[in-house]
């Protein structure tokens, strides 16, 4: 552990191998963004093919699919949507909370020097970093990656599946080495939680960011082990030709069982979503205090939801396969686990709504993205009640209304929410404030663009589109949805495009940005009592914690309406 | 541009107000329109009271000169408790509501399989990327030299009769799906999987696969034709006689006659599920 004493470094040892959270932080944010363009182009691609089928792709298709003279085909259409899903959960948007935030915002807010453990943090990057290489190169191989969508049930995802090429055996490899690095960052994260924190910093003094990023990680360090034996499984399925999961006529020896890999991928799988989710519930709940001037409000029902829905998280994973033949008794059982999960979830949702009531609500970027989570994840919770009731989910599984549900869920919420906390945490991660017009011209383009997309995914699916359809007008009960599926195409690329904005913005800021003051937003957490550049080691002195992390508007106070963490609520006054 | 914009303000409206499911035609596919509907009112309620209050909240509580929050942590008792019935109350009436429908029509409908002299039985043997239909001949039983195999991509069912299937697939997990009978269903390797239905209208509907299965997985497409039951009897009758004169059985045991359609599958019937 770092003394907190100045010492030399030289460039390898600060930006490339370094063992500062921060660095590693920033290293992970970096990262995680180059992957959630790479993903969102795949996106604007998957669009194409569903406005203009079979029509080559303007401008970047010849450079892309010169083999076919830019137009997708069935093989690269199955190839793009499998990479869009397996990067945008596991390389843009894993690294980007569990990496970036998590990295860069739990040692400063619970007042602690580093991580439990620096060097494993730095293995964890570079760990992570490497399955990025072999997903990367995935893409250049001659049949191009793995095809088998990102769940890459077997034995489609197998060699008795019919897909060519070594996309799947790289898959599964890069996903092994990615949930090594989740797993040692996990019990980083874990540990430096449990054993770290300031003097006086009991766990409901934690601000609600650390607890989500704290229970997304003990999700991770749980439930990553499971998945990474299901793909070590399937890799060797790939590699040496084991049937672990085939069965059927395509097996030549007995036992094997495809539905394994659908339990042992979806009993990590729900519990997946939550270890995304996790982290932006505390985030936004952090922030809408903030920027709202006044506690959290129920902050300790809010922990306690939030604890219960981790491990409710756990018992739930069946109602992915209500289609599977499932036994009765069981679909029964999943379901109603599953429905249960509304009544911590309604509660928690409640005092989000009650932070607002009687603040004074600063409507400034962060702001604007932490309110419209609340929004996007009020209609994302909501819509996962239709797939949780087993009947309505014969209907809509395997449906655009589920992609339009998760994409609500996972890319709406939590983008949005990501985004939140880039704007806020920019100017301590930085030294520079992001530019606030840009930032409310980057929201509104944003936010109406995915409303849209999304809502309107999830209309087609009621209409009866089904999923993973590289030509769905083929279909007669579909042709009818071809007008509003090129809309929502040419919605998503306007989503696109305003993502540039965010680009320019970074940029723009980076160079010629505003200078950050010590604590732009007058937030009491304690990451926000030390200057930028934040040292290795981050305190001068080691902070003590004496109340908790949303002293807003407190009447005790007087001649500005905030406390921070480390200040006694007397001293203040 | 003017036209594309207002495309894009029409798309951003269409959704809910042009754009329907596939006209129902089964016995059994209102019990899931109805749950959908009930929870599309419930969720559009609860949606009108979060927007409303987030709107009511940001316009009343905006910062502005003079505007001052009020110190609430909210963790009185009487928040907590408030906060706590009104999760129930969610809980109660979405939740509760839908799962007490969804058990009621799996155990009337969905989870209860017709049993009777009546009930038409057909094995799907999907593979990438065709259906295979089977029908099981005059002795009443699967897998045996007088089955009736279906033109591949063509189920045939007569009308108002309850129709088993029972499902296992050549290579990959498939999924059987009617949008018009609302009926999905797996087909995994190793497994028979089953279901059942009941048309209620004679037509021509389309069968989809709705799991991913390859690069031929959007063109999976078949067809089920719902006819009068004497024409499904003529139907089976004329293809059992052709299948007389052209099949000889020597060959059972190959994979594949010259056409390319597996022959030689097909299980005795499973009656445990
Ligand atoms: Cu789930
Ligand atoms: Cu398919």
């Amino acid at each position: 552990m770092s003394d907190g004493t100045a010492h030399k470094q030289s460039f390898i040892t600060k930006y490339i191998f370094s063992t500062d959270h921060k660095m590693i932080g920033i290293q992970f944010l970096w990262f995680g963004t180059f992957w959630l363009l790479w993903g969102g182009l795949q996106a604007m691609l998957i669009r194409w093919q569903l406005a203009y089928s079979g029509q080559p792709v303007p401008i970047i298709g010849k450079l892309l699919f010169g083999a076919s003279d830019g137009i997708i085909t069935p093989d690269i259409y199955n190839q793009i949507f499998t990479m869009h899903g397996t990067i945008m959960i596991f390389w843009a948007v894993t690294p980007l909370l569990s990496g970036a935030f998590a990295n860069f915002v739990i040692p400063l807010q619970i007042g602690a020097r580093d991580m439990a453990f620096p060097v494993l943090n730095m293995f964890s990057f570079w760990t992570f970093f490497l399955s990025g290489v072999i997903l990367l190169a995935s893409h250049f191989l001659p049949a191009g990656p793995a095809a088998a969508g990102w769940t890459s049930y077997p034995p489609l995802s197998t060699p008795v599946g019919g897909i060519a090429g070594h996309g799947q055996a790289l898959w599964a490899l890069s996903l092994t080495l990615m949930g090594i690095a989740v797993i040692m960052g996990a019990i980083n994260y874990v540990t430096t939680v449990i054993r770290m924190r300031a003097p006086g910093m009991g766990y409901f003094q934690m601000p609600l960011t650390v607890w989500g990023i704290w229970l997304a990680a003990i999700l991770n360090a749980v439930f990553v082990p499971i998945i990474a034996a299901g793909l070590i499984f399937l890799l060797l399925e790939n590699v040496f030709g084991t049937q672990f999961f085939i069965a059927g006529s395509k097996a030549t020896v007995e036992g094997g069982d495809p539905l394994l890999y659908q339990h042992v991928f979806w009993i990590f799988g729900h519990p997946e979503v939550y270890i995304l989710i996790l982290p932006i519930w505390g985030i936004v709940s952090d922030l809408l205090s903030v920027f709202s001037r006044k506690p959290a409000f129920g902050y300790r029902v809010t922990a306690t939801c939030m604890c219960i829905i981790t491990c409710l998280s756990a018992i739930v994973w069946g109602h992915h396969m209500y289609t599977t033949g499932m036994s009765p008794l069981l679909g029964k059982a999943f379901m109603f686990l599953t429905l249960l999960i509304s009544i911590p979830s309604s509660v928690f949702f409640l005092n989000w709504l009650g932070t607002l009531w009687k603040g004074s609500l600063q409507l400034r970027a962060p702001m604007l993205f932490a309110l419209s989570v609340v929004f996007v994840f009020g209609i994302g919770g909501l819509t996962g009640l239709y797939l949780a009731t087993v009947t309505s989910d014969i209907y809509l599984h395997d449906s655009m209304f589920v992609v339009g549900h998760f994409h609500y869920t996972l890319a709406a919420s939590v983008l949005m929410g990501s985004y939140a906390a880039l704007y806020f945490w920019f100017p301590k991660m930085f030294g520079k404030m992001l530019n606030p017009l840009l930032g409310k011209i980057h929201f509104w383009g944003t936010f109406i663009p995915l409303n849209i997309v999304f809502y309107n995914m999830m209309v087609t699916g009621y209409a009866g589109q089904h999923r993973r359809l590289y030509d769905p007008y083929i279909y007669e009960f579909l042709q009818n949805l071809k007008p509003l599926n090129t809309q929502i195409s040419w919605w998503a690329w306007l989503l696109g495009a305003a993502q540039v904005v965010l680009v320019v913005n970074l940029i723009w800021s980076l160079m010629k940005g505003k200078k950050a003051e010590r604590n732009p937003w007058n937030a009491a957490t304690i990451e926000w009592t030390v200057d930028y550049p934040i040292p290795h080691g981050n305190f001068a002195q080691m902070p003590t914690v004496y109340t908790g992390p949303h002293e807003y508007s407190n009447p005790a106070i007087q001649g500005r309406d905030w406390i921070s963490q480390t200040e006694k609520l007397t001293a203040a006054s | 541009m003017g036209t594309l914009f207002q495309s894009l303000i029409h798309s951003a409206l269409s959704g809910i107000w042009f754009i329907k499911p596939p006209q129902d035609v089964s016995l059994d596919g209102y019990r899931i329109d109805k749950v959908i509907h009930y929870t599309d009112t419930v969720v559009a309620i609860y949606m009108a009271v979060v927007v409303l209050s987030l709107v009511y909240f940001i316009v009343r509580y905006r910062a502005r000169p003079g505007h001052k929050a009020v110190y609430e942590r909210g963790d009185k008792k009487i928040y907590i408790v408030a906060t706590v019935v009104l999760g129930f109350t969610v809980f109660f009436s979405i939740d509760a509501v839908i799962e007490a429908m969804a058990f009621k029509d799996l155990k009337e409908a969905f989870w209860n399989f017709p049993k009777g002299a009546n009930v038409v039985r057909v094995e799907v043997m999907p593979q990438q990327f065709a259906w295979n239909i089977r029908y099981a001949g005059p002795d009443g039983y699967f897998a045996t030299d007088d089955d009736i195999i279906a033109p591949q991509n063509q189920m045939h069912i007569p009308v108002d009769t309850p129709v088993v299937v029972q499902m296992a697939p050549m290579d990959v997990i498939h999924t059987f799906y009617i949008p018009h009978f609302r009926i999905k269903q797996d087909a995994t390797p190793g497994m028979i999987t089953s279901f059942w239905f009941q048309a209620k209208e004679s037509g021509k509907f389309e069968i989809a696969c709705a799991e991913l299965c390859g690069n031929g997985h959007y063109r999976m497409r078949g067809f089920l034709t719902v006819d009068s039951p004497e024409d499904f009897r003529a139907w089976l009758e004329e293809l059992r006689q052709e299948q007389e004169e052209t099949d000889d059985w020597s060959d059972w045991g190959e994979e594949e006659d010259d056409s390319g359609v597996p022959q030689d599958w097909g299980w005795p019937w499973n009656k445990k599920i």
